[in-house]
């Protein structure tokens, strides 16, 4: 289960706060959409449960499998199985797509106690992921990121969720910039993860997207706070009425 | 220039070394009078230091304060020492001519001459051939104290031809030997003959036996002649490991349209010098200099390019990329001259470091003499850290953190070896940065 408990949360360097004291629980089993406008703290949030610098937790406190994860490296809290598929994937030049893949896999594999996959292991385990997200193998030999377009770069971060087998996946826009075709391929990807010994938090701004992946809860975020919560008719709702309703509440 | 100088201990020592050591070098009378006249030039020249315009970073007169006797006589050096010292490299495919403390070894030698390819030793050519003169000659760089040592104290070498026409099934691989357990000064001289229209790849490997003493003095000099039409990968490696001093010179002399691609893979050597003279003697000729150098704790890594434009139509390109940590120092030095004739220039030159310590220093020096006025020429030159959003982005991955950013460094430093066209060997030399990213040392680890 992941627990957020009251989280308020600043940039390091400016004395402006960013989360307010944010509260959200989401069970293994379950899938969580959070909604919120622009400037909400959505990504924010994703980024601290990643563990990047930049932020700092002021208050409050993150709890995954029952344990404190705040005081933990990025790569352990990978190694526990955290993950996040970034709003805006990174390019890396000069490191192939597979010599990357194969780094993680097995750097997280070896934190968890398994042996390392062996090359052809690896391949045939990433080739068959890979081809049902509709990537071309030829992508993994390029630069991680490099060259792709925005929705080939969201489809490569799935596919590093899927080969990185997380327990908690935080998805921050993965649908922004996928056509049609695309937005199923990575939702039935996405689903196919869903799992009793999963959880996951989906941000979007598209309600679009949650009738694929059809959420347990979903939340709306405004100004760094969780405003409203409800079930998947929620996020049809916001659909029509926007969030004008919550940040009147907020200000 | 005064030649009253008042001599540093090091250069009396290598003054007096040379009356004994003449004796035993080989050569006919004419050679040994060539060798004389460049240990004259020496005495009046010395050791070059800062206020020499192109050693203003690399003083040697400061940094080589003592001169090593000659190296001790080794024993038993068997190919499998070979293959352990070469680590990466000892899987290529290659013609493989063996010297040890510089000298010719023909029983660790795999070089069977053909009609495509010979490799002859420098020694056996001085004593035997009366041609050989020219094997030593640096006529027109006189100025060069470092290349007038090599000339007088020059003892062996490989002296490769390549047929014209020739097209060479695998690299030939002139392996340079570190063996001498006491800390030994030797010079070695390499010629390089490319016939016209012929294509070949030679590799020179300078490393190290794990018994061998940390410290060293190399003088290395290697003349190429690349001839008309003709392409050449020319790549030199240095892994010597430890605290020594490797001063090396390519002297590159390019015939029209001829094509030369020159690499200078550089790691962990306490002083290393890396100069590349080339000129183009005919039109439409191409070179592509360039390199990775490596450098921790106090080790000083000095690339210094001599690019000389002397007819029209001839493209030059340098990228070289160095990685600095702890009180490292890199020096980049990249001299482009365009003389008035040379009209159709096209030149490009980029230095690039990652400084991953505060205390590391590269000093960049790009010149462009250019006397002609429809030229194309740029340079530049950038130093950075990695970039730290990467870095969380790996590590976001699971990739613990100096895992992550050898990585980064690696595909920084990938960039340069891309330019090396040969596939095995571009691996190799992969390989050999990840060790070194990593701290594991080859000759070690197989030993
Ligand atoms: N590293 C940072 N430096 C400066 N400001 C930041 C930083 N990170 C976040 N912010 C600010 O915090 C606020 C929340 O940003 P965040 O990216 O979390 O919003 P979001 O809800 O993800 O928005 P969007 O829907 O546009 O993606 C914004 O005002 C943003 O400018
Ligand atoms: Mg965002």
């Amino acid at each position: 289960m992941l627990e957020i408990k009251d989280l308020h949360v600043k940039l390091a360097d400016e004395d402006r706060e960013i989360l307010k004291g944010l509260t959200l629980t989401i069970p293994k089993g379950e899938v969580h959409a959070i909604m919120g406008p622009n400037g909400s703290g959505k990504s924010t949030l994703a980024y601290v449960l990643a563990g990047r610098d930049g932020y700092e937790v002021t208050s409050g406190d993150i709890l995954w499998d029952g344990e404190s994860i705040l005081e933990m490296e990025p790569e352990e809290r990978a190694a526990k199985g955290v993950f996040l598929a970034f709003q805006y994937p990174m390019e890396i030049p000069g490191v192939a797509g597979f010599t990357f893949l194969r780094t993680a896999v097995n750097a997280v594999r070896k934190a968890r106690g398994l042996p390392e996959l062996s090359t052809p292991d690896f391949m045939k385990f990433v080739k068959a992921k890979a081809e049902r997200l509709n990537i071309n193998t030829d992508m993994l030999k390029r630069p991680v990121n490099v060259g792709f377009s925005g929705g080939e770069k969201k489809r490569a971060e799935i596919l590093q969720m899927e080969v990185l087998e997380p327990t908690l996946c935080v998805l921050d826009e993965t649908d922004s910039g996928l056509d049609i075709d695309a937005l199923r391929i990575v939702s039935d990807g996405v689903n196919s993860m869903r799992s009793p010994e999963r959880a996951m938090l989906v941000i979007t701004h598209y309600q679009r997207l949650l009738n694929h992946i059809v959420p347990d809860r979903v939340h709306v975020m405004v100004d760094g706070k969780i405003r409203k919560s409800g079930d998947a008719s929620l996020a049809k709702e916001l659909e029509k009425s926007g969030y004008a309703e919550y940040q009147s509440k907020a200000a | 220039m005064n030649v009253a100088v008042l001599k540093t201990k090091a250069e009396q020592a290598l003054s007096e070394a040379f009356s004994g050591a003449a004796a035993e070098l080989p050569g006919s009378s004419e050679i040994r009078k060539l060798r004389l006249d460049a240990m004259g030039r020496f005495g009046a020249l010395g050791l070059p230091h800062r206020r020499v315009e192109e050693w203003k970073y690399t003083d040697l007169r400061n940094l080589v304060k003592e001169v090593l006797p000659a190296p001790a006589a080794s024993k038993g050096v068997s190919v499998a020492d070979i293959e352990a010292a070469l680590g990466a490299l000892a899987g290529l495919e290659a013609h493989r001519v063996v010297f040890v403390d510089g000298r010719y070894e023909p029983d660790l030698s795999a070089l069977v001459a053909n009609e495509d390819v010979s490799a002859a030793s420098l020694a056996t050519l001085l004593d035997n051939d009366t041609s050989a003169v020219e094997l030593l000659d640096v006529s027109g760089r006189d100025d060069d104290a470092v290349l007038a040592l090599n000339t007088a104290y020059a003892a062996d070498g490989s002296v490769v031809d390549i047929a014209p026409l020739a097209t060479l099934d695998k690299p030939v691989l002139l392996v340079f030997v570190r063996a001498s357990e006491t800390p030994a000064f030797v010079a070695v001289r390499n010629v390089l003959r490319v016939g016209e229209g012929a294509i070949a790849t030679v590799i020179e490997a300078h490393v190290t036996l794990p018994k061998a003493a940390r410290d060293f003095q190399l003088n290395a000099a290697t003349k190429v002649i690349v001839g008309k039409g003709a392409k050449l990968g020319h790549v030199k490696v240095a892994l010597e490991a430890g605290g020594g001093v490797h001063l090396s010179n390519w002297l590159t002399e390019l015939g029209p349209d001829a094509d030369y691609a020159g690499f200078h893979f550089t790691a962990s050597t306490g002083l290393a010098r890396n100069q590349v003279a080339v000129t183009f003697a005919g039109e439409d000729a191409r070179i592509d200099l360039s390199g990775a150098f490596l450098a921790r704790e106090g080790q000083h890594i000095d690339t210094t390019l001599v690019v000389d434009h002397a007819v029209p139509k001839c493209v030059s390109r340098e990228l070289f990329k160095g990685v600095l940590e702890d009180h490292a120092r890199g020096v980049f030095q990249g001299k482009v001259i365009v003389r008035p004739d040379a009209q159709k220039t096209d030149g490009k030159q980029m230095a690039q470091v990652l400084m991953l310590s505060p205390d590391c220093e590269f000093d960049s020096k790009p010149e462009l003499e250019i006397y002609a006025d429809d030229v194309v020429c740029g340079h530049g030159s950038t130093s950075a850290d990695i970039d730290d959003d990467l870095v969380f982005y790996c590590r976001s991955r699971g990739i613990p953190e100096a895992e992550a950013r050898a990585l980064l460094i690696e595909s920084f430093i990938g960039e340069a070896l891309e330019k090396v066209e040969h596939e095995g060997l571009r691996d190799a030399l992969g390989e050999l940065a990840h060790n070194w990213l990593r701290r594991i040392e080859p000759a070690r680890s197989v030993a």
